[in-house]
């Protein structure tokens, strides 16, 4: 089993290239040949990301959340799969190389460092934290997603507003499209980081009893929680539209990238399991 | 092939010169009896408002295409034309040319794909007047199939190439569902009733006409089931639009930058969309500086229609492969044609000689052993046959092999002298 990890975790960078490569060349060539197959790479590229991360589970007795490379690949495949359903749902496929970009980052960074793990403390073969954690990277993939199609709706603004006809005008969805994806994308990871804060505020206190309210992480998410949900707040109750709402998105994922960095780089946090 | 025909179109002539020579639905019909009992055996007659066309096969050798232009000069009584505006075609490039022209390559927007309808039309015609045969038949199922093959296996017709149709091209980038949308009209002209025509076409939620003379508004509002709204009050209820498309006459600006900043904050930066296709232009262009105001004048939309037009002409080469294939099979069906009486006449000569010695006799054998007789020369018949009919058509649907098919062709004719063979095979 070791060896088809070891194998799965070379080629699932490779594989994610493929992908992106085809969506890429789907975006600029506009080839209606390879755009079924796009979706069909991506779906293989996801299924055997899935497999790695269980065959990963079952060898090393934990789920892969248990250091920084264990994590991205986790989160690699839960912005591949957060688009993928996306783009089933929506049936809109021109945002797809802007997200993968993201998935092949986390991955090759992940295939690159990752070390097996046997022996990790007791606390993170808890399956609490498990949820805990994934629906914290659920919560920042939506988040990541939101910021691309957030990104990309100002892209367009900007290609309509100075009358530029280009590839972003040609290939990308209309702007309300790009506003309801960065919206719905805020929402659903909006859902699952409240799940994850809420998981932590029940179990937290009693797997740590000496936890502090005012450690770094825990600040630096209440603050990313914050402006998103006053992001949507504005969207729901003030019934704001557009550059003013996805704003509220994209401030909310340089924070939230820049809480990540602080609290896992810089800051000594009860988080730091490793 | 023995394909004649002219064409007066937008390359070879000016606008009036092709109304001139115009025909109407009931002019087409008269003018095809005209062809049909001097000039031409069989053909079809094309006219639109970019082009007249008469092709078809002559009634002998000597009627040249210059005789169909002098014909249809006569008809029409025009005298601003001369043999300068007219370009004539013979066989192949008869073809070719109908074949260019149902495809949209010929066309002055090129993919224009209304043209391979109103073909059919002409086509149809034809067939109706009893003026067609099994060639013009097989060309107009050809010329069919290529502006088919063009529409669906190339972009040749794809993209806005008019001012109207590329505003819609952007109104779908800012809106998702149009049927949600409302669009306001200012002026009642032919550019604007030609923008309500699109918008209407794209099932826009609803569409309100407003124009100085409310009589035009309302012609126009019921052409595209629309509503009107007076011309003094419609400034009052411009937030309510998603779309403004303005196309009055006025020499000033009759919405200025301050109406639009106060819509938008009305609006809560929801977008509005703005097309100014009027000259002089209706709307102050500053309102572009506005957030969430896309504002387009003509020129701005003729940067889009530029583009569609230079990707369309990057199409023309895989139209013409297309064209190429079909002409091909064309003249594979085509060069068929002469060896088939000649493949019938053989085969009526050989049972002809079948059927007189079987009768020989008949009377001479049982009725038991006549059968197996008439079967057996039967196949006797069939297999000597076989391989000169396999071999002719084999070299006839080879176009390389024209010379050595019609060399065979008369070598069997001469033969088995199957000039003077009648149809049911006996000498005449």
């Amino acid at each position: 089993m070791i060896d088809t990890i070891h194998s799965l975790n070379i080629i699932l960078p490779i594989l994610y290239s493929l992908t992106l490569g085809i969506y890429l060349y789907d975006f600029i060539k506009d080839d209606s040949k390879v755009h079924n197959a796009k979706r069909i790479f991506l779906f293989i590229t996801l299924l055997l990301h899935l497999l790695y991360l269980i065959l990963r589970t079952i060898e090393f007795n934990h789920p892969p959340i248990t250091n920084k490379f264990e994590i991205f690949t986790v989160l690699a495949f839960c912005l591949g799969f957060s688009y993928f359903l996306l783009e089933l749902l929506t049936d809109i496929r021109g945002t797809g190389s802007f997200i993968i970009l993201f998935s092949l980052i986390f991955q090759l960074i992940s295939s690159f460092f990752i070390q097996d793990l046997i022996e990790v403390k007791e606390v993170l073969r808890n399956r609490l934290l498990g949820i805990h954690v994934v629906s914290a990277l659920g919560g920042y993939a939506g988040f990541t997603i939101a910021a691309v199609h957030g990104l990309l709706f100002f892209l367009l603004y900007k290609e309509i507003k100075f009358n530029r006809y280009g590839l972003i005008f040609k290939r990308l969805p209309s702007l309300e499209i790009l506003e309801k994806l960065n919206f719905y994308s805020v929402l659903i990871g909006f859902i699952l980081l409240t799940i994850s804060i809420l998981i932590g505020f029940i179990w937290l206190p009693i797997a740590f009893p000496k936890i502090s309210y005012v450690d770094p992480k825990l600040i630096s998410v209440s603050i990313v929680w914050l402006v998103f949900g006053i992001g949507i707040l504005t969207k729901l109750i003030a019934k704001w539209y557009g550059k003013k709402v996805i704003l509220f998105s994209l401030i909310g994922f340089v924070i939230a990238i820049l809480s990540l960095l602080v609290s896992n780089v810089f800051a000594q946090t009860f988080h730091s399991f490793y | 092939m023995n394909l004649i025909g002219i064409s007066i179109n937008h390359r070879t002539s000016s606008i009036e010169q092709r109304e001139a020579v115009h025909l109407s639905l009931e002019e087409q019909q008269q003018f095809i009896s005209l062809l049909k009992n001097k000039l031409l055996k069989e053909g079809f007659v094309l006219s639109t408002c970019n082009r007249t066309e008469i092709f078809g096969i002559p009634i002998n050798h000597q009627i040249h295409p210059n005789l169909l232009f002098a014909e249809l000069i006569n008809f029409k009584n025009v005298d601003n034309l001369e043999f300068g505006n007219v370009e004539s075609y013979d066989s192949e490039n008869a073809l070719r040319h109908i074949a260019h022209v149902a495809s949209g390559i010929d066309s002055l927007i090129i993919g224009d794909s209304q043209i391979l309808s109103q073909c059919k039309e002409s086509f149809r015609l034809s067939v109706d007047e009893n003026f067609s045969n099994t060639t013009t038949r097989k060309i107009f199922d050809v010329a069919v199939r290529i502006g088919k093959r063009a529409i669906k296996e190339t972009l040749i017709s794809q993209g806005a190439v008019t001012v109207s149709y590329a505003a819609i091209q952007v109104i779908e980038k800012i809106f998702a569902n149009l049927d949600k949308k409302e669009a306001l009209i200012i002026g009642a002209g032919e550019t604007s009733e030609l923008a309500a025509i699109h918008l209407n076409s794209r099932n826009i939620g609803k569409i309100t006409i407003t124009n100085r003379t409310e009589e035009k508004a309302g012609k126009l509002a019921k052409k595209v089931s629309g509503s009107t709204i007076l011309f003094e009050e419609f400034k009052n209820h411009l937030h309510k639009f998603d779309i403004i498309i303005s196309a009055t006459s006025s020499k000033d600006f009759i919405v200025s930058y301050s109406d639009i900043k106060s819509v938008i904050s009305k609006r809560k930066g929801t977008p509005i969309f703005i097309m100014d296709i009027a000259i002089p232009r209706d709307i102050d262009p500053k309102v572009k500086n506005i957030d969430n105001v896309f504002y387009n004048d003509i020129d701005s939309l003729n940067i889009i229609v530029d583009q569609n037009l230079q990707k369309r002409k990057h199409e023309i080469p895989k139209v013409q492969n297309i064209i190429n294939e079909e002409i091909d099979g064309f003249y594979n069906w085509y060069n068929t044609l002469g060896i088939v009486p000649t493949i019938k006449s053989l085969r009526s000569f050989f049972e002809s000689i079948e059927f007189d010695e079987l009768n020989k006799i008949k009377n001479k054998v049982s009725d038991e052993d006549f059968v197996k007789l008439e079967e057996m020369t039967k196949r006797l018949v069939g297999r000597i046959l076989h391989n000169p009919t396999k071999k002719l058509r084999e070299l006839a649907e080879n176009n390389d092999d024209l010379d050595k098919t019609n060399i065979h062709t008369s070598t069997l004719k001469y033969l088995f002298d199957l000039d003077n063979i009648s149809e049911n095979g006996n000498k005449e």
